[in-house]
């Protein structure tokens, strides 16, 4: 599917490229083409979270859309900013990941796209939160998360939404940001970026597409062999090697809220359904002889991935969320290759793609 | 596999109201003989087994789990089969990536008229588990 953009360069002056970039949102927003724009920012000195800004001044000084943190997959923060139909124009600067996860909440009902600009950015992964905040100022240092170094879409999709791509990857001197228009996006946005005289850019367009397609190759080569390791690592051949992996999980559920695309209002494991009496534990523990407390944490993994695996966008932020550091993000990855890969599924690529288990065909998936 | 000879798998199964949970009945009505390792569960489409179901019979000792629909085109809500064929796929996947293995689940499209086939399915399944061993989740307590 390629979707034809308008390229504008932006260019980056000596207060450098997040300067260049607020301007233009500030822009936004003091037009008025959108009322809210929600960015990540800086509350306090390396703490990132995200800021819904309705002030142009605002979005200016507070915004940091290059922040090489996530703390929160910023897709579930738009969901409920945007869950019913809202009135005003908002406007999302989110990551590719960020993008993807948003597409797939839209599809699943739980986002409202159209009254929504989404701007994505090129990403060329983030540190965990924590190791941000303590080392801050002192980041350069700071190594990306693993679920980033074999991240294969560093760059947002172009056909998720009708909205704004900032490109730089490939623009390796810095002078410059490349902003790609969809060709559906809103005249009166357009005509407002137009309007801030930016020069074409498709020269740029062409750099930046080459030299993604390197970096995709190079991490579509890593990402190959950290599945291999991973599951050389992690599985024994039967299903001793997932017990063990999970066995330490305290049920906290940290996992299933941090997941962007884990989105049922009410799970199914914080109904009653497993809330047992004295008397069916003690059952069930005789049954084994003893009971790992808390128990169906095995039970509890498997479904989520039976759930949400084929719109997991790979963004890594369940394992950033579990607090005994389970490794979960490469059995995630393991189990999300293999169910989009029969499903021949992409997440987040289109909102035109259909979700896998809303359709079917007649004649597939044979034999049983 | 010595242990396997005295070995008799328990197999919990999920019936389609209109077909495959008909033919099981038709079987015994019509005296067809098949193992008793089935535990059958009503349910009215194969389309509203939740693979989480499935699962929980598996995590809880069950060797093998047995899911029948209506053949394609059959199905008494139009397309409730087809959605499960999918659902059933995506689980076959996570079974074997999680190393639980995806022989022990199987998925059958069997009518109403084919009791048959069903005690055909049933012999089947259970020569099969019997080959495949008890499940092995049953010894793992911190599971």
């Amino acid at each position: 599917m390629t979707v034809i953009m308008n390229n504008l360069v932006i260019p980056v002056g000596e207060e450098g490229r997040t300067r260049a970039l607020n301007e233009v949102l500030g822009k936004l927003l003091e037009l008025g083409v959108v009322d809210a724009m929600m960015v990540p920012t800086m509350v306090t000195p390396g703490v990132i979270t995200y800021l819904l800004a309705r002030d142009p001044e605002f979005a200016r000084s507070k915004a940091e859309p290059f922040a090489p943190v996530m703390p929160v997959n910023g897709a579930s923060f738009v969901a409920k900013v945007v869950s019913k139909k809202p009135k005003g124009k908002v406007c999302a600067l989110l990551k590719p990941c960020e993008v993807r996860a948003l597409t797939e909440l839209v599809k699943l009902k739980q986002a409202e796209a159209d009254n929504l600009l989404v701007i994505g950015i090129d990403c060329l992964g983030t540190v965990a939160r924590g190791e941000y905040e303590k080392a801050y100022p002192d980041v350069d240092r700071l190594s990306v998360r693993e679920a980033c170094k074999v991240c294969l879409n560093p760059d947002p999709p172009d056909t998720a939404f009708a909205g704004i791509n900032i490109g730089y990857i490939g623009l390796d001197d810095g002078r410059c940001l490349l902003a790609s228009l969809s060709p559906d996006l809103d005249d009166r946005i357009r005509g407002v970026i137009e309007e801030l005289g930016f020069e074409k850019g498709d020269g740029l367009a062409d750099q930046r597409q080459a030299a993604l397609a390197v970096l995709k190759e190079e991490r579509g080569n890593s990402y190959e062999e950290f599945l291999r390791k991973t599951h050389a690592e992690q599985d024994d051949g039967g299903v001793c090697g997932i017990a063990k992996l999970l066995a330490a999980c305290v049920g906290c559920r940290n996992c299933r809220v941090a997941c962007p695309v884990c989105y049922c209002r009410e799970c199914i494991f914080d109904g009653d359904v497993f809330e047992y009496e004295t008397r069916q534990l003690l059952e069930r523990a005789e049954k084994k002889g003893g009971l790992k407390i808390p128990g169906e944490t095995l039970l509890y993994h498997l479904t989520r991935m039976n759930h949400m695996s084929l719109s997991c966008v790979a963004c890594g932020m369940c394992e950033e969320a579990c607090p005994v550091d389970i490794r979960l993000f490469p059995l995630f990855a393991r189990i999300a290759r293999r169910t989009q890969g029969i499903m021949e599924y992409t997440p987040g690529r289109s909102p035109e793609d259909p979700l896998p288990f809303t359709t079917f065909r007649e004649d597939e998936l044979e034999p049983r | 596999m010595e242990a396997a000879v005295d070995f008799e798998p328990k197999i919990v199964a999920f019936l389609c109201n209109w077909c495959t949970y008909t033919g099981a009945d038709l079987a015994g009505v019509s005296r067809i003989q098949y193992p008793s390792n089935i535990r059958p569960i009503r349910v009215m489409c194969s389309g509203s087994v939740d693979p989480m179901y499935i699962l929980k019979a598996l995590l809880d000792g069950a060797d093998g789990v047995l899911v029948g629909g209506c053949h394609a085109g059959d199905c008494h809500y139009v397309n409730g089969n087809y959605k499960a064929r999918r659902r059933l796929a995506v689980l076959q996947e996570v079974l074997d990536e999680s190393g639980i293995g995806c022989d022990r689940v199987w998925f059958r499209f069997i009518s109403a008229s084919e009791g048959a086939l069903f005690a055909e399915t049933v012999h089947e399944m259970v020569d099969s588990l019997k080959r495949l061993g008890p499940n092995p989740l049953k010894a793992i307590w911190f599971a």
